[in-house]
């Protein structure tokens, strides 16, 4: 997986947080998608829109096989064909209605896809294939993904990259551009770092984050407020 | 235990904190229900005569009254070691959460209450800093159980806290926080779904 912006790939969470039979929501520079894991632990991308009326995929919920949109209950298989329309449970539902899967990859720990329709497949990034990654978390900083890449110290260009932060060992980050002005940051450590270790990257995100808002002028302060 | 009552509102997550509670812990209570939006019912004199400063929900146990969320689930938690932890560590970091949820916590309520009833929402007020910032603590927190390998708020399995916290979480799509900035929060959204007993209400999907 190339961590450049070659591609059109984007890291848009921690495997760890797509659970099996679950869908979560992620959004790409304003585009909205349902990220969902079938039973066999699959991971697949579609664009967030039910094709039955345009509601929202990801508030749905993963059955037999399928990702089930909230709203009618239509049911979508792994190819994105409708399979099922519980108003009509005898209809074997037409091959035109179905949702639209992206390209979809899974390594380093994320789950990556490919927003643009030319996307080339990911190639190797030695530093990122040298090590096996273990989560730590992801945080959404309301501050433009290239002013948290320079804040990481991210090679230009790049949207992950395996970081030589310290001594104790390297650091996996990869930015999602969620919207003008907001990201997602994903860190993880390379294995096999102690619990210690992890919780000081955990708070480092923290830290990345309050500053990078500051610079921003956002601040989100908790307190007691009328 | 005599019967117990709920004056209740549907609509109201205060009162869904505990009849979730009620539901997990398998007990029934009479609901009344009090008519907030649109009769004002809290504020008319039958009201408060039960609840004096007008808090909802108001909960009878063993013949007495409890007014508030928070009042109501310790009550209900009390001599439940698995929902109440006995030992006064663990007992300390409920009360630090119960506290959470009654103080910056309740920015996530009026912003639900100010988008949902309140007509537009209010873009980046104050308040809805507050209101972004308390998650960001319980996102925080949760980030770390789980790095030590925890899936709760406190302790290895649901505590009251995690009933108190929850609603705050699972509404916060409603004045349009989304759950894929708070992957923790999501996943622990789901652990407290999973529970046997575990209830809806309004604005929380029931996936049947
Ligand atoms: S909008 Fe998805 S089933 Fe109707």
């Amino acid at each position: 997986m190339s961590g450049t912006c070659d591609g059109g790939w984007y890291p848009l969470m921690l495997s760890a947080d797509l659970e099996l039979g679950t869908v979560a929501g992620s959004t790409v520079l304003g585009r909205d998608l349902a990220v969902w894991r079938d039973g066999e632990g699959q991971a697949h991308v579609w664009d967030d829109r039910c094709p039955h009326r345009g509601m929202r995929l990801s508030l749905g919920f993963v059955r037999e096989g399928a990702l089930a949109c909230l709203y009618h209950g239509w049911r979508f298989g792994v190819d994105g064909r409708c399979v099922h329309i519980p108003a009509h449970p005898d209809l074997s539902p037409p091959g035109t209605i179905r949702a639209a899967p992206l390209p979809v990859a899974e390594c380093h720990g994320l789950v990556w896809a490919s927003v643009e329709e030319d996307g080339s497949l990911p190639e190797g990034d030695p530093a990122m294939d040298a090590a096996a990654w273990v989560p730590v978390r992801s945080l959404r900083i309301e501050a433009p993904w290239q002013d948290v890449a320079r804040a990481v110290g991210m090679p230009d260009g790049h949207r992950a990259a395996a970081l030589d932060r310290d001594v104790e060992g390297r650091v996996l980050a990869a930015l999602l551009p969620v919207r003008e002005g907001a990201c997602m940051l994903h860190l993880l450590a390379a294995a096999s770092a102690g619990v210690e270790r992890l919780h000081d990257l955990a708070d480092w995100g923290q830290d990345v984050r309050a500053r990078a808002e500051e610079r921003a002028g956002q601040v989100f302060l908790a307190g007691v407020v009328a | 235990m005599s019967e117990l009552v709920l004056h209740d509102d549907e609509l109201d997550e205060d009162c869904y904190r505990v009849r979730l509670f009620l539901s997990l812990l398998g007990l029934e209570a009479r609901r009344v229900a009090v008519d907030v939006v649109p009769g004002g019912a809290q504020d008319s004199p039958g009201f408060r005569a039960v609840s004096p400063a007008g808090l909802l929900p108001v909960l009878r146990i063993d013949g007495q009254m409890v007014c508030g969320a928070g009042g109501a689930l310790l009550a209900l938690a009390h001599g439940r070691p698995a929902w109440l932890p006995e030992v006064r560590a663990d007992f300390a970091r409920v009360a630090h959460w119960l506290q959470f949820a009654a103080g910056p916590l309740r920015a996530t309520l009026l912003m639900r209450r100010a988008c949902l009833f309140g007509g537009a929402g209010d873009g980046q007020s104050a308040r809805r800093r507050a209101a972004v910032g308390a998650l960001r603590i319980m996102e925080d927190h949760l980030v770390h159980r789980r790095l030590e390998g925890g899936a709760w708020f406190v302790g290895d399995g649901p505590t009251v806290a995690d009933i108190a916290l929850f609603p705050a979480a699972a509404l916060c799509r409603d004045w349009g926080e989304e759950y894929s900035a708070y992957p923790a929060l999501r996943r622990w959204v789901r652990a407290v779904r999973g529970l046997p007993g575990f209830v809806t209400m309004p604005g929380i999907p029931d996936y049947g």
